[in-house]
C-alpha cells in the first residue's frame, strides 16, 4: 500500500507533464501558421504600449527595423498571472473571489518547490535541524496555513457566487462546481494536516525526500495522506479541464492577443504561407468547391466564382 | 417567448424565442428614439426560420418536413467538423480551439458588450451565449465526449438550434471587445464569425448584402456598389469637377500612373454616398505633391473586403486581387482611404494569407496623412474648424491594427476644439454598424441599429458633446471609417439630430480640406448649408 502511494505520485507527477506537454503539442500542431489577430494593447510596443499603439502606426514602417519590448510582454504577463489584472479591471466583484483562490494556489505551489529544494538540501548533507531549514520551515509552515485558507474561503466563495449570480448560475456547469469543489477538498485536507502535524514542512520534506530517494517508508499522517491522494488527481484533471488555461494563456496571450509579428520580418513565415496554400479545402458551397471533391487553398484564392472565365494569372 | 432565457432553450422553445423589451433599452441624454419593431409578416414566418428575435439577418428557409431539418442539422455538423481540421481551417483554428476549451464562464466578456448594455443586459446578447451553446455542440455532437453532458451541460440540437446559432452569429458586431477584457484570451467574437463561416462556406447561406450584393458582385462587376471600372472613372471625374468648383482649386484625380509610389485604395462607397470624401483625399494629395494613383482595375478601385465578415475564402481572393493590382502598377505601397475593415483585411489578415513575395506594404492613410500635415506641407488655418469635433475610434484601425494616435495628432492641430469621447482609443465602442450591419435595412435590422447597436456610441457622443448639445453650437463627429459614417448617417437622420443638435459628420479628410487656407471656406456643410 505504500509502495502505491509513492507510484501513484510518480504516476501523478508524469501523467500531469505528459498532458501538459500533448496539450501544448496540439496547439503548436493545429497549424503551421495562424493569421495575425491581434488585439492592442500590446506590451511589447515599447512607448507605444501606454496607449494601444502599434508599429504600424510609424510612415513605411517596413523599412524599419523591428523593436520588440520583451520585458513588456514579461511584466503585462506577470501583471495578469500574479494580479489577475483583467479580472481586477473588468469584473471586480468576481476578482474578490477569485484572486485569494488563485494566490493560495501560487503560494502553494511556490511553497511546494522551497520545500522540494529543502528535500534535494537534505539529500546532499543539509542537516534537517540547522537554523536555516527551521527558518524556511517556519516560513512554509505561515505559507500553508495562509494558502490553505485562501483556497477554501475564496473556493467556497466562487461557488456561492456561481450559485447566487444569475448570470454566472446560467453557465456554470456540475463540471466547475466539482472543479472549485475539489481544490476546496484540497485545500481542507491541507489544513488538518497543518493542524494536527507538528510541522507541516517537516512532513511535506519527508515526503518529498523519501519521493526522490525512493525510499518508500509509511507515511504516518492520515489527513497529510488525503491531502497529497487529492492532489495527486489534481495533477492529472487539471491539464484535462478548462482549468489547463493556466498553462494555454501562455499562448492565447503571446501567440494570439499579442502575435503581431509582420511576415516582413518573418523569413519562417514566407516560407510557411505557400506551403498552407496547398492544404486541399473541402468547403461544400457553391462558391468553393460547389460539394465537388477538393481544391488547394491557391487554387480557392486564384480563382473568380463570380466571373470563372477571367481569373488573373498567379502561378507562384 | 423566454423571459428567464437559458442556453438549452435554443432547441425547444417554439416559434420566436426571444422578444426584446424595448421599454428595457436605456435611455440617452440626446433623443434617440426606440423604434417599434416592425412585426414579422406571416409569409415570412412560414417561410424563413425566423425564430431567434425581431431581427432576421440570414432569411434561412424554414425546412418543410422531418429530412430537410435532419439535411439542415448534418450540413452544420458536417461544416463544424471542417471547422475543426488544418486543412479547411489553417488560418484559424489554433485560435478557434483556445477559444473553445478554455473558458471558465466568468461572463468578464459581458459588461464590455455594447449589445449586452444596450439591450437592457438581456440574456441573448452575452457574448458568451452564442459560445457557450457552440460548445456544447462540438462536444456533445462532434467530439462526442464522454460525460459531454455533465461536463458541460446538455445542449439539444435539432433544426431550431442550427437556426438560432446561425442567427446569433449575426448579434454580435464584431469588435473583439469582449476579447479585450477576457482574462483567459477567449475571442467570442471569433466565435461568432466562425459560425458565420460554417454557413457560409459548408451552408450557402449568407447575408445578401455580404455575399451576393457584396463580394460576388465585386469579383463580378469589379466593386460592391455595382459600379465597373469605367463607371467607376467617370464618377471620380465627376467628382473632380464639382469639387474643384466648391473648393477652388483645381482637383485630378489620377488612374493607373505606373510605378506611382502610392495606390490608394478608396471604399467606393465613398464615390457613391460621400463624394467629399474621394474629393477630399485628392484634393490633399494632390497639394502635399504626392507621387500616387487610383487603380481602375475591377476590385482594386474598391478596398471593400466583406469576406473578413463571414468567409475565409471571399476574403483570400479579394485581398489577392487588391495586392495583384498593385504589383501590376508597380507602386511603392498601398495606402488605404477610411475603411476600417479594409484596413484590417489587406494589412492584418492577408499579411499570412499571401505569399510575401505577391505582397505590397500597406500603410494606413492616418498615417499617410499624418505626415502630410505634420510636416507643413499644406497651408492650413484651424481658426477654419472653429466648432467642436470629436473624434470616432474604428474599431478595426484602432483596437485590431493600434493605430491610435496619428489620427489624433492631425485632430489636435487643426480643430481647436476638438474633445474625446468617454472610452476612446483602444477602449472604444463599435458604431453599431460594424461587421457588415451599416449596409443592412430589411428585416428590423434598420431598427436593431438604432436601438441596440448603434445606441452606445450616441452615447459616447452625447458625452463628448455633452457641454453644447442643441442647436446653437455646431458640432463636428469625425468618423474616418466608411461603414462607421453610414451607421452614424442612419441615426442622426433618422432622429433628425442635424436639426436638433446641429450635428454634422464625416471623415478626417474632409476635417483637414475644412482647414486647408488655399481652398474655399465652408468645405464641410451642416444641416440647411448647400
Amino acid at each position: 500500500m505504500t509502495t502505491l502511494f509513492y507510484i501513484l505520485a510518480y504516476l501523478a507527477i508524469a501523467g500531469f507533464f505528459c498532458l501538459v506537454f500533448l496539450k501544448v503539442k496540439s496547439y503548436l500542431q493545429a497549424s503551421p501558421l495562424h493569421v495575425r489577430w491581434e488585439i492592442y494593447p500590446v506590451p511589447h510596443e515599447g512607448e507605444k504600449a501606454s496607449y494601444g499603439g502599434s508599429f504600424m502606426e510609424e510612415k513605411e514602417w517596413w523599412t524599419k527595423p523591428r523593436h520588440v519590448d520583451y520585458f513588456g510582454d514579461v511584466k503585462a504577463l506577470l501583471a495578469e498571472v500574479l494580479f489577475l489584472q483583467s479580472t481586477f479591471e473588468h469584473n471586480l466583484k468576481l476578482w474578490f473571489r477569485s484572486y485569494p483562490f488563485h494566490f493560495g494556489m501560487y503560494m502553494l505551489m511556490g511553497g511546494t518547490i522551497i520545500v522540494l529544494l529543502s528535500a534535494i538540501a537534505q539529500t546532499f548533507g543539509a542537516s534537517p535541524d540547522d537554523g536555516g531549514m527551521i527558518f524556511v520551515g517556519n516560513i512554509i509552515n505561515a505559507v500553508v496555513l495562509v494558502s490553505s485558507l485562501c483556497i477554501i474561503g475564496g473556493g467556497i466563495a466562487l461557488i456561492h457566487h456561481r450559485r447566487t449570480n444569475e448570470g454566472l448560475k446560467r453557465y456554470t456547469t456540475p463540471e466547475m462546481y466539482f472543479n472549485i469543489g475539489i481544490f476546496v477538498v484540497f485545500g481542507f485536507f491541507g489544513l488538518f494536516a497543518w493542524i494536527v502535524a507538528p510541522s507541516y514542512f517537516v512532513t511535506a520534506r519527508g515526503f518529498l525526500y523519501n519521493l526522490i530517494t525512493f525510499n518508500f517508508a509509511p507515511q504516518p499522517d492520515t489527513w497529510f495522506a488525503l491531502h497529497l491522494l487529492v492532489g495527486y488527481f489534481l495533477l492529472i484533471w487539471i491539464p484535462l479541464t478548462q482549468m489547463a488555461h493556466f498553462f494555454m494563456k501562455y499562448f492565447t496571450y503571446h501567440d494570439i492577443r499579442w502575435g503581431d509579428e509582420p511576415t516582413t520580418y518573418s523569413e519562417k513565415n514566407k516560407r510557411i504561407i505557400p506551403n498552407a496554400l496547398k492544404y486541399a479545402v473541402t468547403w461544400a458551397s457553391n462558391h468553393i468547391t460547389g460539394g465537388a471533391g477538393s481544391k488547394t487553398w491557391l487554387e480557392v484564392a486564384t480563382s473568380n466564382p463570380a466571373a470563372p472565365k477571367t481569373p488573373r494569372e498567379w502561378n507562384p | 417567448m423566454k423571459d428567464n432565457l437559458q442556453l438549452a432553450d435554443v432547441s425547444i422553445v417554439e416559434g420566436q424565442m426571444v422578444s426584446i423589451d424595448l421599454a428595457r433599452i436605456p435611455d440617452l441624454s440626446i433623443d434617440v428614439a426606440k423604434k417599434p419593431w416592425k412585426p414579422v409578416t406571416d409569409e415570412h414566418r412560414e417561410n424563413t426560420c425566423c425564430i431567434l428575435d425581431e431581427v432576421c439577418v440570414l432569411n434561412i428557409p424554414r425546412p418543410k418536413n422531418r429530412v430537410e431539418e435532419e439535411e439542415l442539422v448534418n450540413k452544420f455538423l458536417d461544416g463544424m467538423r471542417k471547422l475543426f481540421t488544418t486543412e479547411n481551417n489553417w488560418v484559424f483554428l489554433p485560435l478557434l480551439e483556445t477559444s473553445m476549451e478554455y473558458c471558465v464562464q466568468c461572463n468578464s466578456c459581458s459588461n464590455a458588450c455594447h449589445l449586452y448594455e444596450m439591450s437592457g443586459e438581456h440574456e441573448m446578447y452575452r457574448p458568451n451565449f452564442r459560445s457557450e451553446i457552440f460548445r456544447r455542440i462540438y462536444k456533445q455532437y462532434v467530439k462526442k465526449e464522454s460525460l459531454a453532458k455533465w461536463r458541460y451541460g446538455d445542449m439539444g440540437l435539432n433544426w431550431k438550434t442550427v437556426t438560432r446559432l446561425g442567427e446569433l452569429a449575426y448579434r454580435c458586431n464584431l469588435c473583439r471587445r469582449c476579447a479585450q477584457t477576457c482574462p483567459i484570451g477567449v475571442d467570442n467574437g471569433l466565435l461568432a464569425r466562425e459560425i458565420r463561416k460554417i454557413f457560409s462556406q459548408e451552408m450557402n447561406i449568407h447575408p445578401r448584402e455580404l455575399h451576393e450584393k457584396g463580394t460576388m458582385n465585386q469579383m463580378k462587376v469589379g466593386s460592391t456598389t455595382g459600379m465597373t471600372p469605367d463607371v467607376a472613372k467617370e464618377n471620380v471625374e465627376f467628382i473632380d469637377e464639382d469639387y474643384s468648383e466648391i473648393s477652388g482649386v483645381g482637383i485630378h484625380t489620377p488612374f493607373d500612373v505606373h510605378g506611382s509610389d502610392i495606390l490608394l485604395l478608396h471604399n467606393a462607397g465613398e464615390v457613391m454616398a460621400w463624394p467629399e470624401n474621394i474629393a477630399a483625399f485628392s484634393l490633399i494629395f494632390q497639394e502635399a505633391g504626392l507621387s500616387w494613383t487610383l487603380s481602375s482595375k475591377a476590385m482594386a478601385y474598391d478596398g471593400v473586403n466583406y469576406g473578413v465578415f463571414y468567409d475565409d475564402t471571399q476574403t483570400a481572393r479579394i485581398a489577392l486581387q487588391h495586392m495583384l493590382a498593385a504589383k501590376e502598377l508597380g507602386v511603392g505601397k498601398i495606402v488605404i482611404g477610411e475603411c476600417g475593415h479594409a484596413h484590417k483585411a489587406l494589412t492584418v489578415i492577408a499579411d499570412r494569407l499571401i505569399p510575401f513575395e505577391f505582397q505590397v506594404p500597406r500603410e494606413s492613410c492616418y498615417v499617410t496623412l499624418r505626415d502630410i500635415v505634420m510636416s507643413g506641407r499644406l497651408k492650413l488655418d484651424p481658426a477654419r474648424n472653429d466648432f467642436p469635433v470629436t473624434l470616432h475610434d474604428p474599431c478595426n484601425i484602432v483596437r485590431l491594427m493600434g493605430i491610435v494616435e496619428p489620427q489624433r495628432e492631425i485632430v489636435r492641430k487643426i480643430a481647436p476644439k476638438f474633445r474625446e469621447m468617454p472610452c476612446k482609443g483602444v477602449d472604444n465602442y463599435c458604431c453599431g454598424g460594424g461587421s457588415g450591419f451599416a449596409i443592412m435595412t430589411r428585416n428590423n435590422i434598420e431598427e436593431w441599429r438604432g436601438n441596440i447597436t448603434g445606441r452606445k456610441k450616441m452615447w459616447q457622443i452625447a458625452e463628448a458633446f455633452k457641454d453644447c448639445l442643441g442647436q446653437e453650437t455646431r458640432k463636428y463627429i469625425c468618423a474616418p471609417c466608411s461603414n462607421c459614417k453610414g451607421q452614424i448617417r442612419e441615426i442622426l437622420e433618422h432622429n433628425d439630430l442635424y436639426a436638433k443638435n446641429n450635428f454634422s459628420y464625416g471623415g478626417l479628410v474632409e476635417l483637414i480640406v475644412n482647414a486647408m487656407s488655399n481652398a474655399s471656406p465652408g468645405f464641410i456643410k451642416w444641416e440647411g448649408e448647400e
